[in-house]
C-alpha cells in the first residue's frame, strides 16, 4: 500500500505532463499561427493560415479539457487551489479560447471578415497571455495554509517574473507557429515565416536566458532545488542542450529546410518542459503541497488509469491519423466548403 | 443590488448563464449526428446523390453549432475549479474522474473525427469517411452519458460517502449507475435526438413553405418524421419515470415542480396542480386550478399514492428550493411542448400514411408545415425548461442532502466575479446573435446542389495531398490561386 501511494500519483503526474506537453506542441503553434495572423498583410494569407488549422485545432485544444479532467479526477486539491488561485488569468485564457474558436466557423461564413479575423488573432494572443501568467504564476509559487486551501491575493499572479515568462511563452508559440507555417506553406508565404521564425528564435533565446539565470536568484525554493546534487548536473545540460538546438534550428532556417525547423523547435520544447517538470516535481502546487498529498484516493486513480490510460495510446493513434490524412502544403484560403 | 457583493449567489447566475446558452448547441449536434450517419448511410446504400447533398447541408449546422458548444463548454470544465473549489476538492475522487472520462472517451474522439468528416470528402474512401461520421456521432453521445453521469450523481449520490468534507468512492460502479443515472441519460439522449429532429423537420418544412427544392426537403423531413415516431412517444414514457424517480429521491424537488406545500398521505389520492400561483412568503398558493385525484394517476397509474408525498411546508425554508414558481412552470412547460411533439408527430404520420406528404402534395399542407416551422425552436425550450427543474429543483443543495451550494462555492472577491459574469453576459450575446444571424444564412442560401458528388466524377482536391511530388509555386502567393 505505500509504494502504491507513492507509485500512482507519480503516475499521473507523468500522464498530466504527457497531456499538458501535447497541449503546448500541438496548440502551441495553433495560437503562434493565430498571433502571426495580426501581422499577415491580407485576407488571402490569414485565409491560408486558418486553413492550415482548420481541421485540427479543436482536436488540438482538447489536451488542455483532457489536461483539466485528468487534473480534477486526479489532484482534486491541485485543480481546486491552483484553478481559484489563478481566477483572472484562466478567465483571460478562456476568452481567448471562445473568440479564437468561433472565428473559425463566423470567419468562413461571414463577408466582411475584419472583426473575425481580428478576434482569431487577439483571441490566440490573449490565451496565450493568459496560460503564461498561470505558467508564472504556478512556478513563483501559490500562498497556501497546510491544508493547501488559498489564501493569497487575487493578483498574486501578476509579477515581474511571471511579465517574463508570459513574454518568452508567447515567443515560443510565434516560433512553433512559424516553424509550423514553413512546413506548411510555399512560396512568399514561407518566406516570410522563414523570417519571423528566426526572429522568434531569438527572442525566445533571450527570454529562456533571463529566465534561466533569474529563477534561482529570486526564488529560494528552486535555487536549494536546482544546486542539489545529483539534480545540479541535469539542470547544467538542459540550457546547454537548449543553446545546441536553438544554434540547430537557426542553422536549418539558414538551409530553407522545410521541415527540420519544426523538429528542433519540437526538440527545444520538450527540453524546456523537462527543465521546468522537474523544478516543480514532486509539487503539485508549488512551494508547499506535493503530488502525494493532493492526490484523489489509490482506488479512484486506478480506476482512471484503467478508463483513462488505455485510451492514450488509441488517442496518439487517430489524432496521428489525423495529420496524415491532411498531410501536405495548404494551398487554398477557404476551408468551407 | 445587493447580489453583486455576494459571490455565491454571483457565482451561481454565471453557472446558470453559462449553463443555458451552452446547453443550446450540443442538444443539435448531438442529435444532429445522428441523423447525419442515417443520410450518409442511406446515400452509401442507395447512390442517390440527394442524400449525400443533405450531409452536406446538414454538416453546416453541425460545425456552426458544434464550433460555439466548444467555445461555450470549455468554460463549463474551468467554472468548477475556479467559482466551486471546495465542490471539486470535495467531490474530485469521483466527479472529476468522471469530467476526465468526458474528455478522454467522447470529446477527443468528437473533435479529432469531425475533421474528416467535414474536410475529408475526398481524401479518405466512403468506408472511412462513413466510419468518421458514425465515430462523431458516438463521441458526442458519450458526451451525454458522462456529463449526465456527473449530473445525477449530484442529485443521487450513491458508491461512497462524505468523510471528512470529502467523498471517498467504496464502489465506482455502484456511484457510475447511481439511480438517476439510466433514466437521466436516456431521457436527455431522447430530448438531443428530438430537438434536432424538430430544427431539421422545421426547416426543411420552411423550405417547402418557401416553395424551394421540395422534393429535396421533403425528403429530411420524411426521415425526421420517421425518427419522430419511435422517440416522441419514447420521451414521455422516459420523462414519466423520470418524474417517478423525482417522486422517491428527492421529495423537495418534487414538491416544487408541483407547488405542493401540504402532505398527502400514503394511501390516499391527491390533487393535481394544473396551473398555479405559487406564493412563497405565504407558504400556499395564491390561485390555482387543480384536478381531483389525478396525482396518483401520473404518478404511478393507481388513483392512492404508495408513499406519502410530502408538502414543501415539512421542511425548514432553508431546506427547501427557492423560486417554486420558476421550478413549476418550468415543468410544466416541458411536458406540454414533449406533449405536441407527439401530436405534431401523429398528426404527420397520419397525413403520410393518406399520401398526404409525396413531394407533389407537400406543399399543399400548409397548416401543417407552419407547425413543424413553430415546433422548431420549441425543443430548446424544453430542454432549457428540464435543466431548470433539475438544478434550480436540487437547491439548497449542490451534492443533494450531502453538500450545500453555500459551502461549495470558492471565497472571492465579488469584484472578480462580477467581471467574468458580466464578461460572459455580453461575449455570449454577441455569440447568439451571430450564431442566429449565421444560422438564418446559412437557411436563406439553401443547399449547394452543384457540389461533386465523391466516385461520381472525378474531382479536383482543393489541397495538395502529395507532399514528396511537390513543386513549389514561385510566382507570388497572391497570384497562385
Amino acid at each position: 500500500m505505500e509504494t502504491l501511494q507513492y507509485f500512482l500519483p507519480q503516475v499521473w503526474f507523468v500522464i498530466l505532463a504527457l497531456f499538458l506537453f501535447l497541449y503546448v506542441m500541438l496548440d502551441g503553434f495553433d495560437l503562434g499561427v493565430g498571433i502571426l495572423s495580426l501581422t499577415s498583410s491580407d485576407d488571402e494569407r490569414r485565409g491560408i493560415l486558418m486553413t492550415s488549422l482548420s481541421n485540427i485545432w479543436d482536436a488540438n485544444e482538447t489536451w488542455l479539457v483532457l489536461m483539466g479532467g485528468g487534473l480534477f479526477g486526479a489532484f482534486p486539491l491541485a485543480y481546486a487551489t491552483i484553478l481559484n488561485a489563478l481566477y483572472i488569468p484562466i478567465w483571460v485564457m478562456i476568452f481567448g479560447f471562445i473568440f479564437r474558436g468561433v472565428a473559425f466557423e463566423f470567419r468562413e461564413l461571414s463577408r466582411r471578415k475584419l472583426f473575425w479575423n481580428f478576434a482569431f488573432g487577439a483571441g490566440s494572443f490573449t490565451a496565450a497571455l493568459g496560460q503564461g501568467f498561470a505558467l508564472g504564476a504556478v512556478l513563483k509559487g501559490i500562498k497556501v495554509d497546510e491544508t493547501g486551501h488559498f489564501i493569497g491575493s487575487t493578483w498574486d499572479w501578476f509579477s515581474l517574473p511571471s511579465v517574463l515568462v508570459a513574454l518568452t511563452l508567447i515567443q515560443g508559440y510565434v516560433l512553433i507557429g512559424s516553424t509550423y507555417l514553413v512546413w506548411k506553406t510555399t512560396g512568399e508565404l514561407q518566406e516570410t515565416h522563414y523570417k519571423t521564425a528566426k526572429l522568434a528564435a531569438w527572442t525566445t533565446l533571450i527570454g529562456a536566458v533571463l529566465i534561466t539565470i533569474t529563477t534561482p536568484i529570486i526564488y529560494e525554493s528552486a535555487r536549494t532545488k536546482l544546486f542539489q546534487q545529483p539534480l545540479v548536473y541535469i539542470f547544467a545540460v538542459i540550457p546547454i542542450l537548449g543553446v545546441l538546438l536553438i544554434w540547430q534550428l537557426l542553422q536549418s532556417l539558414n538551409r530553407k529546410e522545410e521541415r527540420a525547423p519544426f523538429v528542433w523547435t519540437i526538440l527545444l520544447f520538450v527540453v524546456s518542459f523537462f527543465g521546468l517538470g522537474l523544478i516543480v516535481f514532486p509539487y503539485i502546487i508549488p512551494p508547499q503541497i506535493t503530488i502525494y498529498e493532493a492526490a484523489a484516493d489509490p482506488s479512484s486513480l486506478v480506476i482512471m488509469i484503467i478508463f483513462i490510460g488505455f485510451l492514450i495510446p488509441v488517442m496518439l493513434f487517430y489524432n496521428l491519423y489525423q495529420y496524415i490524412v491532411f498531410r501536405g502544403k495548404v494551398t487554398g484560403g477557404s476551408y468551407g466548403e | 443590488m445587493e447580489f453583486l457583493s455576494d459571490s455565491v449567489v454571483l457565482s451561481r447566475m454565471q453557472f446558470a448563464l453559462t449553463a443555458i446558452f451552452h446547453m443550446l448547441w450540443p442538444v443539435l449536434t448531438t442529435g444532429m449526428g445522428i441523423y447525419l450517419v442515417i443520410v450518409e448511410g442511406i446515400w452509401l446504400k442507395t447512390k442517390n446523390p440527394d442524400y449525400y447533398l443533405h450531409a452536406r447541408f446538414w454538416a453546416k449546422f453541425y460545425v456552426l453549432n458544434f464550433g460555439i458548444g466548444v467555445a461555450t463548454g470549455i468554460p463549463m470544465e474551468f467554472q468548477f475549479g475556479t467559482n466551486w473549489a471546495p465542490f471539486s476538492e470535495a467531490v474530485g475522487n469521483f466527479f472529476g474522474s468522471v469530467i476526465g472520462f468526458e474528455a478522454s472517451w467522447a470529446f477527443m474522439l468528437e473533435a479529432a473525427f469531425l475533421g474528416i468528416m467535414l474536410f475529408g470528402w475526398e481524401r479518405v474512401n466512403p468506408a472511412i469517411h462513413y466510419l468518421s461520421t458514425i465515430l462523431v456521432a458516438i463521441g458526442a453521445n458519450l458526451s451525454t452519458l458522462w456529463i449526465l453521469t456527473a449530473n445525477s450523481w449530484m442529485q443521487t449520490p450513491a458508491g461512497g460517502e462524505l468523510v471528512n468534507g470529502k467523498f471517498i468512492v467504496h464502489d465506482y460502479f455502484q456511484a457510475v449507475l447511481n439511480p438517476f443515472m439510466v433514466n437521466s441519460v436516456l431521457h436527455m439522449f431522447f430530448a438531443t435526438l428530438e430537438t434536432s429532429l424538430f430544427v431539421i423537420g422545421g426547416i426543411s418544412a420552411w423550405y417547402i413553405l418557401q416553395k424551394r427544392h421540395e422534393a429535396f426537403f421533403a425528403k429530411s423531413l420524411k426521415i425526421a418524421l420517421a425518427a419522430a415516431i419511435a422517440v416522441a412517444p419514447l420521451q414521455i414514457y422516459i420523462g414519466h419515470l423520470s418524474g417517478e424517480q423525482v417522486y422517491h429521491y428527492q421529495p423537495t424537488k418534487l414538491a416544487a415542480m408541483e407547488a405542493q406545500w401540504e402532505s398527502s398521505p400514503a394511501g390516499k389520492p391527491a390533487d393535481w396542480s394544473l396551473v398555479a400561483i405559487p406564493n412563497e412568503k405565504a407558504e400556499k398558493n395564491d390561485w390555482e386550478i387543480t384536478i381531483p385525484n389525478a396525482l396518483g394517476y401520473i404518478l404511478e397509474f393507481k388513483q392512492n399514492l404508495s408513499q406519502p408525498l410530502r408538502g414543501l411546508k415539512e421542511w425548514k425554508p432553508s431546506d427547501r428550493p427557492h423560486m417554486v414558481g420558476l421550478i413549476y412552470y418550468a415543468f410544466r412547460v416541458m411536458i406540454a411542448i414533449g406533449f405536441f411533439f407527439a401530436g405534431l408527430m401523429l398528426l404527420s404520420t397520419l397525413q403520410w400514411l393518406r399520401g398526404k406528404l409525396s413531394s407533389a402534395n407537400i406543399s399543399q399542407q400548409r397548416w401543417l408545415m407552419r407547425a413543424w416551422v413553430l415546433a422548431a425552436p420549441l425543443g430548446y425550450i424544453a430542454v432549457e425548461s428540464g435543466w431548470i427543474v433539475r438544478c434550480v429543483g436540487r437547491q439548497p443543495w449542490t451534492l443533494y442532502g450531502q453538500i450545500r451550494t453555500v459551502d461549495a462555492a470558492s471565497q472571492l472577491p465579488a469584484s472578480n466575479v462580477v467581471v467574468s459574469l458580466s464578461s460572459f453576459a455580453i461575449v455570449y450575446t454577441v455569440l447568439f446573435v451571430a450564431a442566429m444571424y449565421f444560422g438564418s444564412r446559412i437557411i436563406r442560401t439553401g443547399p449547394n446542389l452543384e457540389l461533386p458528388i465523391p466516385g461520381v466524377e472525378i474531382t479536383k482536391p482543393a489541397v495538395d495531398t502529395t507532399p514528396g511530388e511537390f513543386v513549389p509555386d514561385e510566382r507570388p502567393v497572391e497570384a497562385q490561386q
